[in-house]
């Protein structure tokens, strides 16, 4: 028997304030004549969910911001109720909805380890042999008796995080606890869930933006999109697709942002961008690792003595990644005004799959002095060779892979021959 | 009914917890601690003595300070577990949105809170009692009696007010107003057997009398106070007559206002 199960669970919201009393009176008086017309304006954050987890399963839920990631964990954990469909659990649950939610700042880490193990439902008896083992895990020997008003945010977060894993429930659902406190104690943490999940077989929910860890962790992966489950399966499928929806998002709103620096004083204007494969064809996505050509058509309005050309990559919260720079490797001499079209050609196209954006500068020779300068120029997206984009993509495993090759060949016969010779 | 007394019985360290949570947040930081808990009814004994003095109220034979301190001590526990408890919820919301566990446990924790203030009053009293040589007699033993039944009438208010001023703010401001008015509906001030002489003995409302004192007694607290007075300091049984319309309407009333909460309970996470 299935230890979660969700049946056509639809959560509606009312949009705007809470109305008066006197409105609430009017409109109650006119439904029971059966003349009510009024209607609030309503929002679905969950439309019809359906699924059901067995013992044992650890399911990462993801999806963008106001999917209902965070309703449906709440239905789950019985804090709020379905407008239709049904939600059966059949175990406890220890919710880690906010981890700290019942920590009180007036009393002190010790005095909180109980108050918070009553609220999750913890015995006292449990808390008080488990008293050392908590303070341990958070790393707050020397803090343990002073109020929590006084703690750094993240040592509350560790206190709030120790109390939580301390229980002992069937269900374990966890909304963005992990990227929490200093590295050190991310990795305790990520080593705690690890064990919960493998070691103890819990049932575990995981809610969070952390695509690789869901990927990592979880042995099945839902997509949410705007309240409706989209995906459910294999973690490396769903999160695949939603990397994919995700980039196509960051695309869109790409030219709508204007924070980037666009200088020019005139002289020379960027009048088209476009990439090429080696065939000459336009492409709108670059394969990693393809031998590609960028093409910049310059307008030029006034004579530009010895001008050097700048191109670059970085990312889309503007991290540069790479310059290069045409000085010393093409002399364009005096350019009159005309209309020009610049080409750098890049062999093994080095970027991993992401979304990267183009960016070109003009500077004269002699003074080095800017004439233009632009950013975010061109969004570039990258895909990969094969369709296992997860193996290689996400910012934790860098930006760039060299190009290069492989061979792995035994060192036994030559051992041999040394140990023949030493003797 | 019972669910109450269960989700008590359930959640009775999670109540305790939260109550010794409340107490010691409210005196951490201050020099005379638990002291200001007693401080309010002294007071107003203090206030009313010399009131008193100038009025004339007619007490009969038990000295008056120590008469208005036992009709406080039930009245100001009544009046700040129904007013802790109706702003239970409220006060609370990171908790409700955040974990679930039945949504009683707040008003009940509100009023666990104000027990152990009474309990410190009580240390006042027996000090009054020493003072004015009075020994309590047999019928003290109905004061935890007593006690529960103010309970009772605290945790109506408070289910329905807590839950109804989730959605209305208005409820926790009109509180302490209704609250202060109640008070001089209740017998705290002058005996109730002032108004007992003045509506039963001489007819003051002519045939109308009869039904004002019971419609005066419908007011819980008039019973409680005089019960609490009379087996205390009086050294008698209480006075069921004066308790039953009060009894009737809270035992009439605490289910509804229960029953109200837990459907309103399923959407305090969404509206508060």
């Amino acid at each position: 028997m299935p230890i979660i199960e969700v049946k056509h669970l639809t959560k509606e919201y009312d949009l705007g304030s809470v109305t008066s009393i006197k409105d609430t009176l009017r409109h109650t008086l006119a439904k029971i004549r059966g003349k009510d017309t009024w209607q609030r304006e309503r929002f679905k954050a969950l439309d019809d969910v359906n699924f059901m987890i067995e013992e044992g399963e650890v399911v990462g839920i993801i999806g963008h911001n106001g999917a209902g990631k965070s309703t449906l964990l709440k239905h789950l954990a019985n804090i709020t109720k379905p407008t239709s469909g049904e939600v059966i659990v059949r175990g406890s649950i220890a919710p880690l909805i906010e981890v700290g939610a019942g920590v009180n700042p007036e009393l002190t880490g010790r005095e909180n380890i109980f108050l918070n193990g009553a609220i999750l439902g913890i015995p006292k008896k449990v808390i008080q042999s488990k008293l050392d083992e908590i303070i341990e895990f958070s790393g707050l020997e020397q803090f343990i008796d002073t109020p929590v008003k006084r703690y750094s945010s993240g040592m509350t977060v560790k206190l709030g995080f120790s109390i939580a894993t301390s229980m002992d429930a069937d269900i374990l659902i966890v909304d963005e606890v992990l990227a929490v406190g200093d590295l050190a104690f991310q990795r305790k943490c990520f080593d705690r869930m690890e064990d919960m999940i493998k070691r103890q077989g819990k049932t575990v929910l995981l809610v969070s933006h952390n695509i690789r860890q869901v990927e990592r962790l979880c042995t099945r992966t839902i997509l949410l999109n705007h309240g409706r489950l989209t995906l459910d399966g294999i973690p490396k499928d769903v999160c695949n697709a939603f990397y994919e929806a995700s980039d196509k998002q960051i695309l869109e709103t790409k030219s709508s942002i204007k924070t980037h620096r666009n200088e020019s004083n005139g002289d020379i204007e960027i009048k088209s961008v476009s990439t090429h494969n080696m065939a000459g064809e336009n492409i709108s996505t670059i394969t990693h690792l393809e031998d590609i050509e960028f093409q910049v058509t310059y307008q030029v309005n006034k004579t530009l003595p010895e001008p050097v050309f700048g191109i670059g990559i970085h990312t889309t919260d503007f991290f540069y990644l790479s310059t290069s720079q045409s000085l010393g490797k093409l002399s364009p001499g005096n350019l009159t005004p005309g209309i020009y079209t610049l080409s750098y050609k890049v062999r093994n196209f080095p970027f991993l799959p992401g979304i990267y954006a183009l960016r070109l500068g003009v500077a004269l020779t002699g003074s080095f002095q800017s004439v233009l300068y632009s950013e975010n120029v061109m969004p570039i997206k990258v895909i990969a060779p094969d369709i296992n984009r997860a193996m290689v993509s996400g910012p934790e495993e860098g930006f760039v892979a060299m190009d290069g090759s492989w061979s792995l060949i035994s060192n036994e016969l030559h051992n041999r021959h040394s140990t023949i010779l030493s003797g | 009914m019972t669910n109450i007394a269960k989700n008590l019985y359930e959640y009775r360290e999670l109540i305790a917890a939260l109550a010794w949570k409340n107490i010691v947040v409210r005196y951490k930081q201050s020099y005379l601690g638990l002291v200001w808990a007693v401080l309010k009814p002294l007071m107003l004994m203090l206030i009313f003595t010399l009131v008193k003095s100038f009025v004339g109220i007619e007490t009969g034979e038990i000295p008056y300070p120590i008469l208005t301190f036992a009709a406080l001590m039930p009245w100001v526990f009544f009046q700040e577990s129904a007013s802790e408890g109706v702003n239970s919820i409220t006060s609370n919301t990171s908790l409700i949105k955040k974990i679930y566990f039945p949504r009683e446990v707040f008003p009940l924790t509100a009023m666990v809170t104000k027990l152990v203030e009474l309990a410190i009053s009580f240390l006042i009293l027996a000090a009054l009692m020493t003072y004015y040589q009075m020994l309590p007699t047999v019928h003290a033993l109905w004061v935890p009696l007593i006690i529960f039944y103010v309970m009772l009438v605290a945790l109506t208010i408070s289910f329905f007010g807590s839950a109804l001023n989730v959605y209305y703010r208005d409820i926790a401001q009109a509180l302490p107003v209704l609250l202060s008015l109640a008070m001089y509906a209740s017998p705290v001030i002058y005996p109730l057997s002032l108004v007992k002489t003045k509506l039963i003995d001489e007819q003051a409302a002519g045939e109308w009398s009869e039904t004002l004192y019971t419609l005066y007694t419908l007011n819980p607290l008039a019973g409680i106070i005089d019960s609490f007075q009379r087996v205390l300091l009086k050294g008698l049984a209480p006075d069921f007559n004066a308790l039953l319309p009060g009894v009737i309407l809270t035992l009439a009333l605490l289910p509804l206002s229960y029953i109200y909460f837990k459907r309103a309970e399923n959407w305090f996470a969404d509206i508060i």
